[in-house]
C-alpha cells in the first residue's frame, strides 16, 4: 500500500467538521464519512488504513467504537479525536495518535500521513522477516554452488535488497517517538501470526 | 563521526553503524565492556541495556577500566529485578522484563535524552547485552522486527551499536536471520575475534 492510496474513514457526529476535514483530506486520500459510531461500523471494512475517530459522541462513544474495533482484529490505525489533552490512563486504550480540538487542516493531513506511513513500513517490515525467514531456511538446508544455481534463491535476495533499502529510506528520519510507537505495534500486532504461516 | 574500538583489532566503525558480537555469553560482554570503556574514556557517551548483568557488576566491570564519567553514562536495566535511581552517580532505568520491548525502547529513549539535556548524547555507544535473552521472551518475528527498528533509530542518530549473541542457543536459521540486520559481525572464538561485513575500515 503507498501512502497515497491511503483510505481514511472520518467519524464525527458535528456534519459541518465531518464537511470541512472531508474536503480537507480528499485531495490526497480516498475518504469515507460516518456521522455515528453505529454507522461507522457498518462502513469500517479492511479497505480502511486510517480512521479518525471523535471520542465524544451521543449514542455510541468513540470509546465503544474503538474497542469494536480492536475486537474485530481490525489493523487500521486510529486517531482519536478528544475536545481536551487526555490524561495518560488512555494510552493503553488500543489507539495509534489523539488530536485535539481545534484541529488545523496541516495537523490532520500530517496526521493521516504518519499513520498510513507507519502501517506501510509495518508491511514491509513484516515481509521483510518472511522473505529473510525463507532466505536463512535455503542457507542452511543447500550447499553454497546449490544457492549460487538457484533461480529462487537469487530472487529472493534481490527482493530482501530492495525492501531493505525501501525501509532504509522510510526509516531513515526516525526519532525517538516513532520509534517507540513502532515497537508497540510490532509487539502487539494481529497480522504477525499470518505471515509466520506465510513461510512454512 | 566515527567510534575507535581497539579490542576488534584495531578498526574505526562509521556513525550509525551496528555491530553483531556473536561468542560465549561471558567473552563476548568482556569484549564489549572494553569498546565501551574505550568510548567513554574518548570523551564519546553510552547506554548500556543489559538483560542478565546487574547495574552493579556493569559498573564494577567498567569501574576495572576506566574512571567513569557518570554524567556520560546511563544503563537500562532489563533483568526484571532492577529500579530506577541512581548508582555511583549513573542513571538507571529499570524494565520490568526482557519480553517488554516497549518499555525497553522507552527507557532507551528516555536515557538518550538525559545525556542530550547534559549535551553528551552526539557520539555515544549503545549496547544491547544480550539479543540471545530477547529471544527466550519474545518470538523471532517480534526480535527481528525490533531490532530491525531500533538499529534504524541508532543509525538516524548516528550512534554506533554493540548488541551480542550466543549463537549455540538458537538453532542456525534463526541466528542466520537475526544476523542479516547488522552491517557487521565480530565472533569470537577464545582470544581470536573475526570481524566481517561493513561499515568499519
Amino acid at each position: 500500500m503507498g501512502v497515497d492510496e491511503t483510505t481514511v474513514l472520518l467519524v464525527e457526529d458535528e456534519e459541518a467538521l465531518l464537511d470541512i476535514y472531508s474536503r480537507w483530506l480528499t485531495w490526497q486520500f480516498d475518504v469515507k464519512t460516518a456521522s455515528s459510531g453505529s454507522q461507522a461500523l457498518d462502513i469500517l471494512d479492511e479497505t480502511v488504513d486510517v480512521v479518525l475517530l471523535d471520542r465524544l459522541m451521543p449514542e455510541m462513544t468513540g470509546d465503544e467504537v474503538l474497542s469494536e474495533i480492536r475486537n474485530r482484529s481490525n489493523d487500521c490505525r486510529v486517531a482519536m479525536v478528544t475536545a481536551v489533552e487526555p490524561d495518560f490512563d488512555i494510552i493503553g486504550m488500543g489507539f495509534d495518535e489523539y488530536l485535539t480540538k481545534p484541529i488545523e487542516r496541516e495537523t490532520l493531513t500530517e496526521t493521516v500521513m504518519e499513520l498510513a506511513q507507519r502501517e506501510n513500513v509495518a508491511d514491509m517490515s513484516r515481509r521483510l522477516y518472511a522473505l529473510t525467514r525463507k532466505q536463512s531456511l535455503l542457507q542452511s538446508s543447500k550447499s553454497e554452488s546449490e544457492l549460487a544455481a538457484s533461480d529462487e534463491y537469487a530472487s529472493l535476495t534481490d527482493e530482501i535488497e530492495m525492501l531493505r533499502s525501501q525501509l532504509d529510506e522510510s526509516l531513515a528520519e526516525i526519532g525517538d517517538t516513532e520509534m517507540v510507537a513502532m515497537v508497540r505495534d510490532l509487539e502487539d500486532d494481529p497480522e504477525a501470526d499470518e505471515t509466520e504461516e506465510d513461510t512454512q | 563521526m566515527s567510534y575507535d574500538v581497539s579490542g576488534f583489532g584495531e578498526v574505526t566503525f562509521s556513525e550509525g553503524t551496528s555491530v553483531l558480537v556473536s561468542g560465549d555469553a561471558s567473552q563476548a560482554r568482556e569484549r564489549v565492556y572494553d569498546a565501551v570503556a574505550e568510548g567513554l574514556a574518548d570523551g564519546e557517551a553510552a547506554v548500556f541495556i543489559s538483560t542478565n548483568e546487574s547495574p552493579r557488576r556493569i559498573l564494577d566491570a567498567l569501574g576495572d577500566r576506566i574512571d567513569i564519567p557518570a554524567e556520560r553514562f546511563a544503563i537500562v536495566d532489563v533483568s526484571g529485578d532492577g529500579d530506577d535511581g541512581e548508582i555511583d552517580g549513573v542513571s538507571v532505568r529499570a524494565v520490568g522484563s526482557p519480553g517488554d520491548l516497549t518499555g525497553m525502547s522507552l527507557a532507551f529513549a528516555k536515557q538518550l535524552q538525559l545525556l542530550e539535556e547534559r549535551g553528551a548524547a552526539t557520539e555515544a555507544r549503545v549496547v544491547i547485552d544480550s539479543v540471545s535473552t530477547l529471544l527466550m521472551y519474545a518470538d523471532v518475528q517480534t526480535v527481528f522486527r525490533f531490532l530491525h527498528v531500533f538499529t534504524s533509530r541508532l543509525d538516524s542518530a548516528g550512534l554506533f551499536g554493540i548488541f551480542t549473541l550466543q549463537p549455540g542457543m538458537h538453532d542456525e536459521q534463526e541466528t542466520n536471520t537475526i544476523r542479516t540486520l547488522f552491517d557487521s559481525q565480530a565472533t569470537i572464538e577464545q582470544e581470536d575475534i573475526a570481524l566481517r561485513g561493513s561499515g568499519y575500515s
